[in-house]
């Protein structure tokens, strides 16, 4: 059989093979945002020009740079946060025997199962002192009364524990898992050349992590960017109007469903998009991340 | 020759372990179990809330047992809301996410396999737009994504969930790296000069290699469409379409339990009846979990961790 005729086949049995994904990636990945792009373009009630002066209401509505403000607190905390906590534990972990720590990684990726519409019950109870595990602690701090706890000045941190609680677990098992991929015998060299273990753990073990440090942080962001379930179920249920409009996925979705305005609604989410894409962008492009990988069996 | 090095080697780590031993390493266990107890406190909670009733959860320990009654109580109160609908949305939920495991496992272990392993046309451009929609969080696609279900006439019905639930990127990179990392090349090389076409190759070489991929797959795309509260929230309006999550947010939102001005005051539902209803939610992804440990415990980044 010529080499040619393989390749064609080949070709053809790759296309068949990856046509279902395909079709799911066109309809679901790519066209939900040149529909949303043209619609962002549409004239609407409140903007009965259409065009740009959609993407010009959404930015300049009174809500836009609270909401951004908002998002950047949250993000602020957030990303630190979420950084140093799994990176510090993930060392830590590193330090124990794998069998050892099992027991540990499995009881990290249990607030995994608590997110969405059940992080917001969750966080309601820790955080409502007549009901609180943590009671005493809460007690302890002069807090006895809910209201003393979600106050509009509060609410970025709580939002920031919320996610925190439900995304750092996974992460951790990530990173340690990244960590258990350097060579035994790097680590075993500097051992004997007398590195402690501080010594190890920042000048080789971070350093050898690092791109996946690099996407752990921009998953983050892009994540924390969209934030929307918790501040709108605590607005809409819980606490009423507290966090009402107070981040950019809740602006649109008001645009939307409340001033009837699917256009600046379209344009918010597609500025949200595009500083999403940048950073996966950036990601895919300016780091070595996605090279193709090495084999791993000799 | 080399057993006395390794036996050298061992001898050094054990010198330095038992040194280092004593006081960093009982800091270091406090550390990792105070964290432990803190990720696992709420689900305890949660798990023993519905045992007792309002004033108990008031009155009692926030850890006490209360009766296994309780949760009777629980469920015949929350019968109530709606007549039951609470079943459809837990018989909504498995049977959504059945099909959505499927069709994205599916789908993720052909596109990603062909990536891999076949000469398919475009296949850079195919893999750096899976990359980038990989990143690019769910969420940012929900709003698009109503307006396009709304012009396709798919507004709530379960299709507006599952479809766009089953494309699964990240899935296809998992694959992609599996087939091309775990499995030689030389071991495809070897069955294509015997004349084996791509689809042999697959279903007979690289198919049965890839149960732990499989494995994996399910698993992530479980965990992500069960906990799903965003897009089902927007694509679906009736209650009797709703997934669990989303009818766990009806439920708070629509009576007294969380804030004593919803809803009707006489109502059932109080905080015994959310909290059964958010371990429903729960449970099914925390026996998952534990189920999966062994793929976790190989790590989330296949290709980048060694067995």
């Amino acid at each position: 059989m010529s080499k040619r005729m393989r390749i064609n086949r080949s070709a053809i049995a790759g296309s068949v093979m990856v046509l279902p994904y395909l079709v799911l990636l066109l309809l679901f990945g790519i066209a939900p945002i040149v529909i949303a792009f043209v619609t962002s373009l549409q004239p609407s009630m409140v903007t009965p020009n259409g065009g740009f002066e959609n993407y010009i209401y959404s930015v300049t509505e009174f809500r836009f740079w609270p909401a951004v403000i908002n998002v950047l607190t949250f993000l602020g905390i957030y990303l630190p946060a979420m950084m140093i906590v799994v990176v510090g534990i993930s060392l830590l972990l590193d330090n124990i025997k794998p069998k050892l720590n099992l027991p540990l990684r499995l009881s990290y990726i249990v607030p995994a199962a608590l997110t969405g519409s059940l992080s917001v019950l969750i966080w309601y109870i820790m955080l409502e002192p007549s009901l609180s595990p943590y009671r005493d602690l809460l007690h302890g701090l002069g807090l006895t009364e809910s209201g003393q706890i979600w106050r509009t000045g509060n609410l970025a941190f709580i939002f920031v524990m919320m996610a925190f609680f439900t995304g750092a677990g996974n992460w951790i098992v990530v990173q340690y898992g990244s960590l258990q991929s350097i060579p035994d015998d790097i680590l075993e060299a500097a051992k004997i050349d007398g590195a402690s273990q501080t010594q190890i753990a920042f000048r080789i073990k971070l350093p050898l992590i690092s791109k996946y440090l690099v996407y752990m942080a921009v998953l983050v962001f892009a994540a924390g960017l969209q934030i929307f379930v918790e501040p709108q179920l605590i607005s809409g249920s819980v606490f009423p109007g507290l966090a009402a409009d107070w981040s950019l996925n809740q602006l649109s979705y008001t645009f939307a469903f409340a001033s009837n305005n699917l256009s600046s609604a379209a344009a918010l989410s597609i500025l949200l998009l595009v500083f999403c894409a940048i950073a996966a962008v950036f990601v895919v492009f300016k780091t070595d991340f996605f090279e193709k990988p090495k084999k791993r069996l000799k | 020759m080399s057993s006395t090095l390794e036996l050298k080697k061992s001898k050094i780590q054990n010198m330095t372990r038992l040194k280092k031993f004593k006081f960093s390493s009982i800091i270091v266990g406090l550390i990792l179990i105070s964290y432990s107890v803190f990720s696992v406190v709420p689900m305890i909670w949660l798990i023993i809330a519905p045992s007792k009733n309002a004033e108990q959860l008031v009155n009692f320990a926030p850890m006490a047992f209360g009766s296994w009654d309780g949760y009777i109580n629980a469920w015949n109160n929350l019968m109530t809301f709606e007549e039951g609908v609470l079943v459809t949305w837990i018989g909504n939920s498995l049977w959504y996410n059945a099909l959505i495991v499927l069709i994205s496992s599916l789908t993720a272990l052909l596109g990603g396999y062909a990536l891999a392993s076949t000469d398919v046309p475009f296949k850079r451009s195919l893999l750096i737009t899976t990359l980038i929609a990989m990143i690019i969080p769910s969420v940012a696609l929900v709003l698009p994504l109503f307006i396009e279900v709304g012009a396709a006439g798919m507004f709530d019905t379960p299709w507006a969930v599952i479809l766009p639930s089953s494309f699964y990127p990240f899935g296809v990179f998992l694959a992609y790296i599996h087939f091309s990392t775990s499995i030689p090349k030389d071991v495809y090389e070897a069955a294509k000069i015997d004349g084996a076409g791509e689809f042999t190759t697959f279903t007979k070489i690289a198919f049965p290699l890839s149960k732990g991929l499989l494995g994996m797959l399910a698993f992530f795309a479980f965990s992500a469409a069960w906990t799903n509260y965003f897009l089902p929230y927007v694509l679906l309006s009736s209650s009797s379409n709703y997934t669990l999550p989303v009818g766990l947010g009806l439920l708070f939102s629509s009576t007294p339990s969380l804030n004593p001005l919803n809803g009707a005051q006489s109502s059932v539902i109080g905080r015994p009846e959310i909290a059964l209803a958010g371990l429903m939610v729960a449970i099914p992804i925390l026996i998952v979990f534990l189920a999966s440990s062994r793929l976790l415990v190989r790590g989330i980044l296949a290709g980048a961790v060694k067995s």
